[in-house]
């Protein structure tokens, strides 16, 4: 078994680790190089859980999440990210939209 | 987690139609159609360039963009052929340059932002104080009756406005920013801005297409049922309202302000509900208490509105929300390129939900621009092609009208034509 990397009563999103990502820049890259197909298990396998994750997270404050809360607290704003593609544009681009390489974020 | 969930069943009232006709109450505007020439022409711009931007207050960006002693900005000016270095000084005044040693001409800051004690040009080390006096020459004695306090960065008038940085490249400009701005300050006033800017994520893109192509893009609601139909047309749409007219707006001699409903029968996403629980987002808040708003946002009070726009002439305009806040900045670089950036702001997350609220707000209207990105280099692409010469407008597209009028008022371009 690998080291378990997210809080204990957490685990069964283990496996969604790959979209633990700091940065908006890396959560879009890995949004538009998915299929459809992962981002749509990842979104449903987070949104059943945000009910238990956000209370779990906000016992923290934001500038002293334990790693295991922080990579957690990632997952969210990467479930934040395919939102979109999953609710909006059924692709994880938008529909005819513009090269979001193109419009580059100052911010992380 | 608040109690706050919307429902979806909220009702929208009839639009208010006794003042949609807007051509009808500003008459001077015409309702001819607009000719496409100041949209490619290349004339135009150069006009444009020293009838408009040399001669107005241009928004830089706010004053928590340099907190600190030392902290500067570099605004790109293309559109004026300079840089301008935008820097808070150590008594915490705000001074603003063109980038320029007074050497060679070399540029005095090379990135576009940071920290300096002074600045040292990078050519032959001339060093100048965040004030701009030139404090230090290497090998002095060898110049030639230099006239060293007369060779300081040369100065462009700043001033701000609550929170917001102007630069005017008059040094001594014949009108003052608040003069400049008293049409639309009234609006603002008293609108929480420091609050809101404690968070702000920004993007720029360089976009090729006319500046004027790309910001009339966001002064009219008439797209969003068609080209934002996936994203955002359900939020800012509904069945009283389904081509997104305007709630009501004020055309200004230069500036001007716009109110839009919203959709109160609008059921959010479920990951916009959740955003919705633990924050603000333009989307999804509908029909909360307006007590926290100056009364000249949303000044009819209706509970269906959604979002204000104040355009500011000529090129940044300032979308105030319940909460949250966003800008455009539209840098002309040519007759057919344009710097556009999109900044949106926010109050100081306190926790994972109100982080995670914020960054689905920001990404959602990332996604939702995206829409518009792609439709403006499309149009100029074909503009140029002389296939039509103009372009007809209705009552809805009336700030277009508007914008188009105010930059000729400026610009000359058919005076006596």
């Amino acid at each position: 078994m690998p080291e378990a990397r997210l809080p204990e009563q957490f685990r069964d999103l283990e496996q969604w680790i790959g979209w633990s990502l700091e940065t908006e820049g890396e959560r879009s890259d890995r949004r538009q190089a998915s299929a459809m197909e992962d981002i749509t298990a990842f979104y449903e396998a987070m949104l059943a859980r945000m009910e238990e994750v956000l209370p779990y997270l906000e016992q923290f404050s934001l500038e002293e999440l334990p790693d295991d809360a922080k990579r957690l607290f990632y997952l969210t704003l990467s479930l934040a990210e395919v939102a979109p593609a999953v609710e909006q544009f059924g692709q994880p681009s938008v529909v005819d939209g513009y090269d979001i390489k193109r419009f580059v974020a100052s911010h992380r | 987690m608040k109690d706050r969930q919307p429902t979806g069943t909220g009702e929208n009232a009839a639009p208010d139609q006794s003042n949609d006709r807007w051509n009808d109450k500003y008459p001077h505007l015409g309702t001819a159609p607009i000719p496409i020439e100041p949209y490619i022409s290349r004339e135009y711009f150069a006009l444009e360039r020293e009838r408009i931007f040399r001669n107005v207050w241009l928004n830089v960006g706010r004053i928590e963009d340099i907190p600190h002693p030392g902290d500067y900005v570099v605004a790109a000016l293309t559109v004026c052929r300079t840089s301008v270095v935008v820097v808070r000084g150590k008594g915490g005044q705000i001074h603003a340059f063109h980038n320029m040693c007074s050497h060679r001409g070399n540029k005095v800051v090379w990135d576009n932002a940071g920290r300096c004690r002074n600045f040292t040009c990078k050519f032959h080390g001339w060093s100048y104080g965040l004030d701009g006096r030139l404090t230090f020459i290497p090998d002095e004695q060898r110049f030639c009756g230099l006239q060293k306090d007369k060779l300081g960065l040369t100065p462009v008038a700043v001033d701000t406005w609550a929170g917001f940085i102007f630069i005017h490249l008059d040094p001594n400009p014949v009108e003052t920013l608040r003069t400049y701005l008293a049409e639309v300050v009234p609006g603002l006033e008293g609108y929480p801005f420091s609050e809101l800017s404690a968070t702000r994520f920004c993007w720029r893109t360089e976009i090729k297409a006319n500046w004027k192509v790309a910001q009339d893009a966001f002064q009219e609601g008439y797209h969003f049922p068609v080209r934002h139909k996936a994203s955002a047309a359900a939020a800012f749409t509904s069945e009283t309202n389904p081509y997104c007219h305007f709630l009501s707006l004020d055309l200004y001699e230069r500036h001007r302000r716009t109110s839009s409903y919203g959709n109160l029968d609008y059921t959010p996403t479920p990951v916009a509900g959740m955003a919705y629980q633990f924050g603000s987002s333009v989307v999804v808040e509908r029909g909360l208490a307006m007590d926290n708003l100056p009364a000249g946002v949303n000044p009819t009070r209706r509970p269906d509105w959604s979002i204000d726009v104040f355009w500011i002439f000529p090129n940044f305009s300032i979308f105030p929300s319940n909460g949250t806040y966003l800008t455009h900045h539209f840098w002309p670089v040519s007759a057919d390129r344009t710097i556009w950036e999109t900044r949106t702001y926010f109050p100081k997350a306190e926790n994972a939900g109100q982080k995670f609220s914020q960054e689905y707000s920001k990404v959602l209207l990332r996604d939702i621009l995206m829409e518009d990105g792609t439709t403006l280099e499309h149009m100029q692409d074909v503009l140029a092609s002389g296939a039509k010469t103009h372009m007809p407008l209705q009552h809805q597209e009336i700030c277009v009208r508007h914008a188009y009028n105010v930059v000729e008022d400026y610009v000359g371009f058919y005076a006596g034509r």
